[in-house]
């Protein structure tokens, strides 16, 4: 709400310059936005030029319909200073000056409410005017204000909207058919030209203000272009009128049209100022000279406004502000803003009255607030609140990802955020067949649907990277994906180019699957579970070198070599591998929970360690040896691991060497050789008989 | 046959030489010094070739009454190129370095090691100082319905508050299955309270992305009593186009506390130790009044501008403070929601933009950059 500095001045004798009244204000709930220098032009007759004039333009939030007016922002003004309230009256003098009108059940024309439950009241008053320019002092006050001059009629009705909040209207008396007034709900498909010149289908749950035959505003939106007041217009009839807020708003909104009227009625306009605008309009005909308004207004009145009435005590205000106000101040306060207090009943209460421009005041807190913010928070005092029982545990998933993420960071994958909604064809791949959640309203194609891995939005990631000129790319970002069947907490990492760096001591070596494969088993490790791996297809991954992690038996994620055809589609440079993991970590985090921690006494025996090579097809998989081996072996086998695997000089083709390094241990006794001997005899034996290999 | 005085010249002559000849082994590097130094020795001190014994030799062509002092002069001057020498030595034997050592000048072999991303730092530092203070940390879903992202926050339909929110919707409602999150299915209040909330009965589709992360809130206070002392940190959703300042995800953290008693003063305090945890011991807090639907008195948090001080400057718009979150007393409606009496308990709630926090921090001028996920950006934050 934009408010010129002179014209506030009209109602508050306030010193301090426009600066420091926005300051001020700032710090009691109208935010200043902007000062702007008043444009330069004419006071009204009588009232001095302030060569500090300015626009001050003021964020009103959506709860105060009342600063959406001079006078509204003028009561702020006198309240925050503590000064009086000055508002146009039959007794003020020069342009402040309102009327006495005399209220009639009919004049030259009717008034009719046929929709009391979406307009109270309507006030309907005559002039007979001389259509005209404004004053200039008038139309640089509106200009100010960001709302063209148009006439002096029609100017009034803005001047009177703008100063005081009530939304007015102004009709050519002889345009309106039978005299009549009549606020009504359209019929449907009832036709009106609007103001603004456009040819507009009404609804029947719309209202209008209608004559004897057809509409002639939609109500509190947008006037008439029939009945509008012209140039040659020597008799008006002036609405001032009370919609309800839901009637404008969702009439405004159907229709596509916001007017400084249907912005006012949306947020609740005062029901009961509508006489005194009216009054304030008529004279404002002879203030400006342009015309005399009859001296009477048909006062149609459906439901009598009926005032709030909220008892407040002065402990809650202290209780819920935690800070002492006097009950002095308390009134004080209250009073400048209009509220009217009984003290009564119970020690400090008062009986609140709520004046009928304040729609936002319903409850004893709302009433607290107007206490507490015009007393000042800068008094608050900053206090804690009591502790009375050990805080609850957090969500466990805090600490788990904090984890997994520590891990990571460690590996040498930096953390990754990337946006939940991406592009649907880089989602589908990711989908498994799945439906995907698709936004109705995605603000384009590149955010419409809820990414349904968090792999899509990391290879993203790497893309934007590896174009940035940055050869090696590790990755990793722990987020929700999302499916149908629920939310997922996932770990999707990425690791293109150099698995060691360059460095000078030797040659650097690429990413591969194995360095990919380990990651997936240390992050399990962060979480002290250990993962199983098994082939897998993918529609995303390489056939070959892709790989399905079960935790405790239960899917937990992949592990392999991106698909390059998606890479690519993704603007990966052609030819890089980029290999990539996704965790899911409900299933890792369950796991560890059942997994009992019981530390194991260390050993007491020396372990005895043997190597042998072996010679089998290489088409067996190392799992496969491991097992027999295994399987084989006395209870003292501890461990088996490869250390080496080779092909080529001295291998017969189809065939591999493969070196096992076997660790024995009994927890009772120093093993002796004969005891291994015989563990190995008998698992030679079974890799000779099992597999076909031969020792090396 | 020599005077004496003319060996003693001599030996001044040496002298000098011996001083010129050191000067010129001086220079150059290490290694030529080392074999300058042994071509000194030998040409000097050599028992055979060396100077000071050929200038020995001639002792016995001296009458027999100098001889004495020659030797004397010799020896002395033996004395001085030894000393000098050994001087040399020493000082080239601290610059040599044993048959085993390295260059540590070189490039070390770094294990890797990943950069934070500046979110979850900041993340971090919330969670941390308000786990210090005794709060809980929770995470809520991020679809939501529209009952506990607008209706039980005290914005029913016709709401114009709702015009502040822009949000993304579902193109379809889902339905919360048992799958779904233990936090977005339970609609139960704890066994044994008698609470009524005027909540659903039934689980809601759901609809829409959570605007902000208040949701969190309702579904915590239907599932338990009072007190409440919480945070939830997460990716809250509007319909914002991408700019400087805008993103349409972007990440929110909420503070609820509920219980008898609570004051706008507690959330001043609390507020305040949030503060000077994230940008500084002394930055000073100020209350704005403004308007939320859920919260009753409303306020709009400051922090003093801690590019300038408070002094102003282009960062503050030169009012010297910058706005950092929104906050209030929880509104009675939204604990009528939920089920709890309005008169029996009070609570403040805050909610508060994780890239705004960021973006202050360290001068980050395009909240954009937070999820480009640039190396480049990314590693200028540590662990």
């Amino acid at each position: 709400m934009r408010v010129l500095y002179s014209w506030l001045r009209d109602f508050v004798d306030v010193s301090d310059g426009p600066a420091e009244i926005g300051r001020r204000l700032s710090l009691r709930g109208l935010a200043l936005e902007a000062l702007e220098p008043a444009p330069p032009g004419d006071d009204p007759p009588g009232v001095a030029p302030l060569p500090d004039d300015a626009v001050l333009d003021f964020d009103v939030t959506a709860n105060r319909p009342d600063c959406m007016s001079v006078a509204g922002i003028a009561r702020e003004v006198a309240t925050a200073y503590g000064l009086p309230l000055r508002l146009p009256s039959a007794s003020a003098a020069g342009h402040l000056r309102s009327i006495d009108l005399r209220g009639v059940d009919s004049a030259s024309f009717s008034v009719r409410i046929d929709a009391p439950e979406r307009c109270t009241r309507y006030v309907g008053a005559a002039a007979d005017v001389r259509v005209g320019p404004s004053p200039a002092w008038l139309q640089r006050r509106l200009t100010a204000l960001g709302v063209r001059p148009i006439s002096n009629v029609v100017d009034i009705t803005n001047y009177v909207l703008l100063e005081l909040g009530q939304p007015m209207h102004a009709f050519d008396h002889a345009r309106l058919d039978g005299n009549a007034i009549v606020v009504r709900q359209a019929q449907a498909n009832e036709a009106l030209t609007t103001l603004d010149g456009k040819a507009r289908t009404l609804a029947a749950d719309m209202l209008v203000v209608a004559d004897a035959t057809r509409a002639a505003a939609i109500g509190g939106v947008m006037g008439g272009a029939d009945s509008e007041v012209r140039a040659d217009s020597s008799r008006i009839v002036f609405e001032s009128a009370w919609f309800t807020p839901q009637t404008v708003r969702a009439t405004s909104k159907r229709l596509g049209v916001r007017s400084e009227a249907s912005m006012r009625f949306e947020r609740g306009a005062d029901p009961t100022a509508q006489a005194a605008a009216m009054a304030r309009a008529c004279a404002l005909l002879e203030i400006i000279g342009a015309g005399r308004a009859d001296g009477t207004m048909v006062d149609a009145l459906a439901r009598p406004h009926v005032p709030r009435v909220i008892t407040v005590t002065h402990a809650h205000i202290e209780a819920l502000l935690g800070m002492p106000v006097p009950p002095a101040e308390v009134e004080r306060l209250l009073g400048a803003l209009g509220f009217t207090l009984l003290a009564g009943g119970a020690a400090a209460a008062w009986q609140v009255t709520v004046p009928g421009w304040r729609p936002d005041v319903v409850r004893p807190e709302d009433v607290i607030e107007e206490v507490g913010r015009h007393h000042g928070f800068e008094h608050l005092p900053a206090t804690f609140p009591p502790v009375h029982q050990a805080p609850p545990p957090s969500d466990p998933r805090v600490a788990r990802d904090a984890k997994v993420r520590k891990a990571m960071l460690g590996m040498g994958f930096s953390e990754a955020i990337s946006f939940a909604f991406i592009e649907a064809s880089a989602a589908t791949p990711f989908a498994g067949g799945a439906p995907l959640i698709t936004l109705a309203n995605p603000l384009s194609e590149t955010f419409a649907v809820m990414r349904p891995s968090v792999l899509p939005g990391v290879v993203d990631a790497v893309s934007h990277n590896r174009r940035h000129g940055r050869r090696d790319v590790q990755l990793a970002e722990i987020a929700t994906a999302f499916a149908a069947g629920g939310e997922r907490r996932s770990l999707a990492a990425a690791w293109t180019g150099a698995a060691a760096g360059d460095h000078w001591s030797g040659a650097r070596r690429d990413v591969d699957f194995f360095d990919m494969k380990g990651v997936v088993a240390q992050a399990c490790a962060a979480l002290g579970v250990t993962p199983d791996f098994a082939v897998t297809e993918r529609e995303y991954l390489v056939a070959g070198r892709a790989a399905a992690v079960t935790v405790a038996g239960r899917p937990a994620g992949v592990v392999g070599l991106l698909a390059p055809v998606l890479a690519e589609a993704r603007g990966i440079p052609k030819g890089d591998d980029v290999f990539v993991l996704e965790l899911d970590l409900a299933v890792l985090s369950a796991a560890a929970a059942t997994a009992a921690i019981r530390v194991e006494p260390l050993p007491r025996f020396p372990a005895v360690v043997r190597d042998v090579s072996l010679l089998v097809d290489d088409s067996l998989s190392a799992s496969t040896v491991r097992d027999t081996i295994r399987h084989a072996a006395p209870i003292t086998l501890v461990s088996v691991r490869e250390f080496d695997r080779y092909q080529g000089r001295g291998v017969p083709p189809g065939k591999v060497s493969v070196s096992l390094r076997l660790t024995f241990r009994a927890d009772d006794r120093t093993l002796t050789d004969d005891d291994v001997a015989a563990a190995m005899q008998g698992i030679l034996a079974a890799v000779r008989d099992g597999l076909g290999a031969e020792q090396r | 046959m020599s005077t004496l005085d003319e060996l003693i010249a001599l030996i001044a002559e040496h002298d000098t030489a011996f001083a010129a000849a050191l000067a010129a082994a001086d220079g150059g590097a290490p290694a030529a010094r080392e074999s300058a130094l042994k071509a000194l020795e030998v040409g000097w001190t050599g028992r055979k070739a060396g100077k000071i014994a050929d200038l020995m030799a001639r002792l016995p062509s001296l009458p027999p009454a100098d001889r004495r002092s020659f030797g004397q002069l010799v020896n002395a001057l033996k004395a001085r190129v030894e000393a000098a020498l050994a001087e040399r030595e020493a000082a080239l034997a601290a610059t040599r370095r044993p048959s085993n050592a390295v260059d540590i000048t070189l490039p070390g072999r770094a294990p890797a090691l990943g950069h934070r991303h500046p979110l979850s730092l900041v993340r971090e530092q919330v969670q941390d100082v308000f786990m210090r203070l005794g709060y809980q940390v929770l995470e809520g879903p991020e679809i939501e319905d529209d009952y506990h992202n607008f209706e039980a926050l005290n914005m029913p339909e016709e709401h114009p508050a709702r015009d502040m929110q822009d949000t993304l919707y579902l193109a379809a409602p889902l339905m919360p299955s048992a799958a779904v999150s233990a936090a977005a299915e339970a609609h139960a209040p704890p066994a044994g309270s008698a609470r009524r909330g005027r909540r659903p009965l039934a689980p809601q589709p759901l609809t829409l992305l959570r605007t902000h992360t208040s949701a969190m809130q309702i579904r915590h206070m239907e599932q338990h009593d009072p007190p409440v002392r919480l945070v939830a940190i997460g990716p809250v959703y509007r319909r914002d186009n991408l700019d400087l300042t805008h993103t349409p995800m972007f990440h929110q953290c909420e503070g609820l506390v509920v219980g008898k008693g609570i004051t706008l003063a507690h959330l001043k305090g609390t507020l305040l130790a949030m503060a000077e945890a994230l940008f500084g011991a002394g930055t000073p807090v100020r209350f704005r009044p403004s308007f939320f639907p859920y919260t009753e008195p409303s306020a709009e948090v400051d922090v003093g501008c801690i590019r300038c001080g408070g002094k102003g400057c282009p960062v503050c718009k030169h009012t010297g403070w910058l706005e950092i979150l929104g906050s209030g007393m929880v509104h009675p409606g939204v604990f009528e929601a939920v089920g709890y009496d309005p008169a029996e308990v009070t609570g403040f709630a805050f909610g508060m933009g994780i890239e705004r926090v960021a973006m202050l921090k360290w001068d980050v001028g395009d909240i954009r950059l937070f999820y480009e996920n640039d190396l480049r950006f990314l590693e200028q934050f540590s662990l």
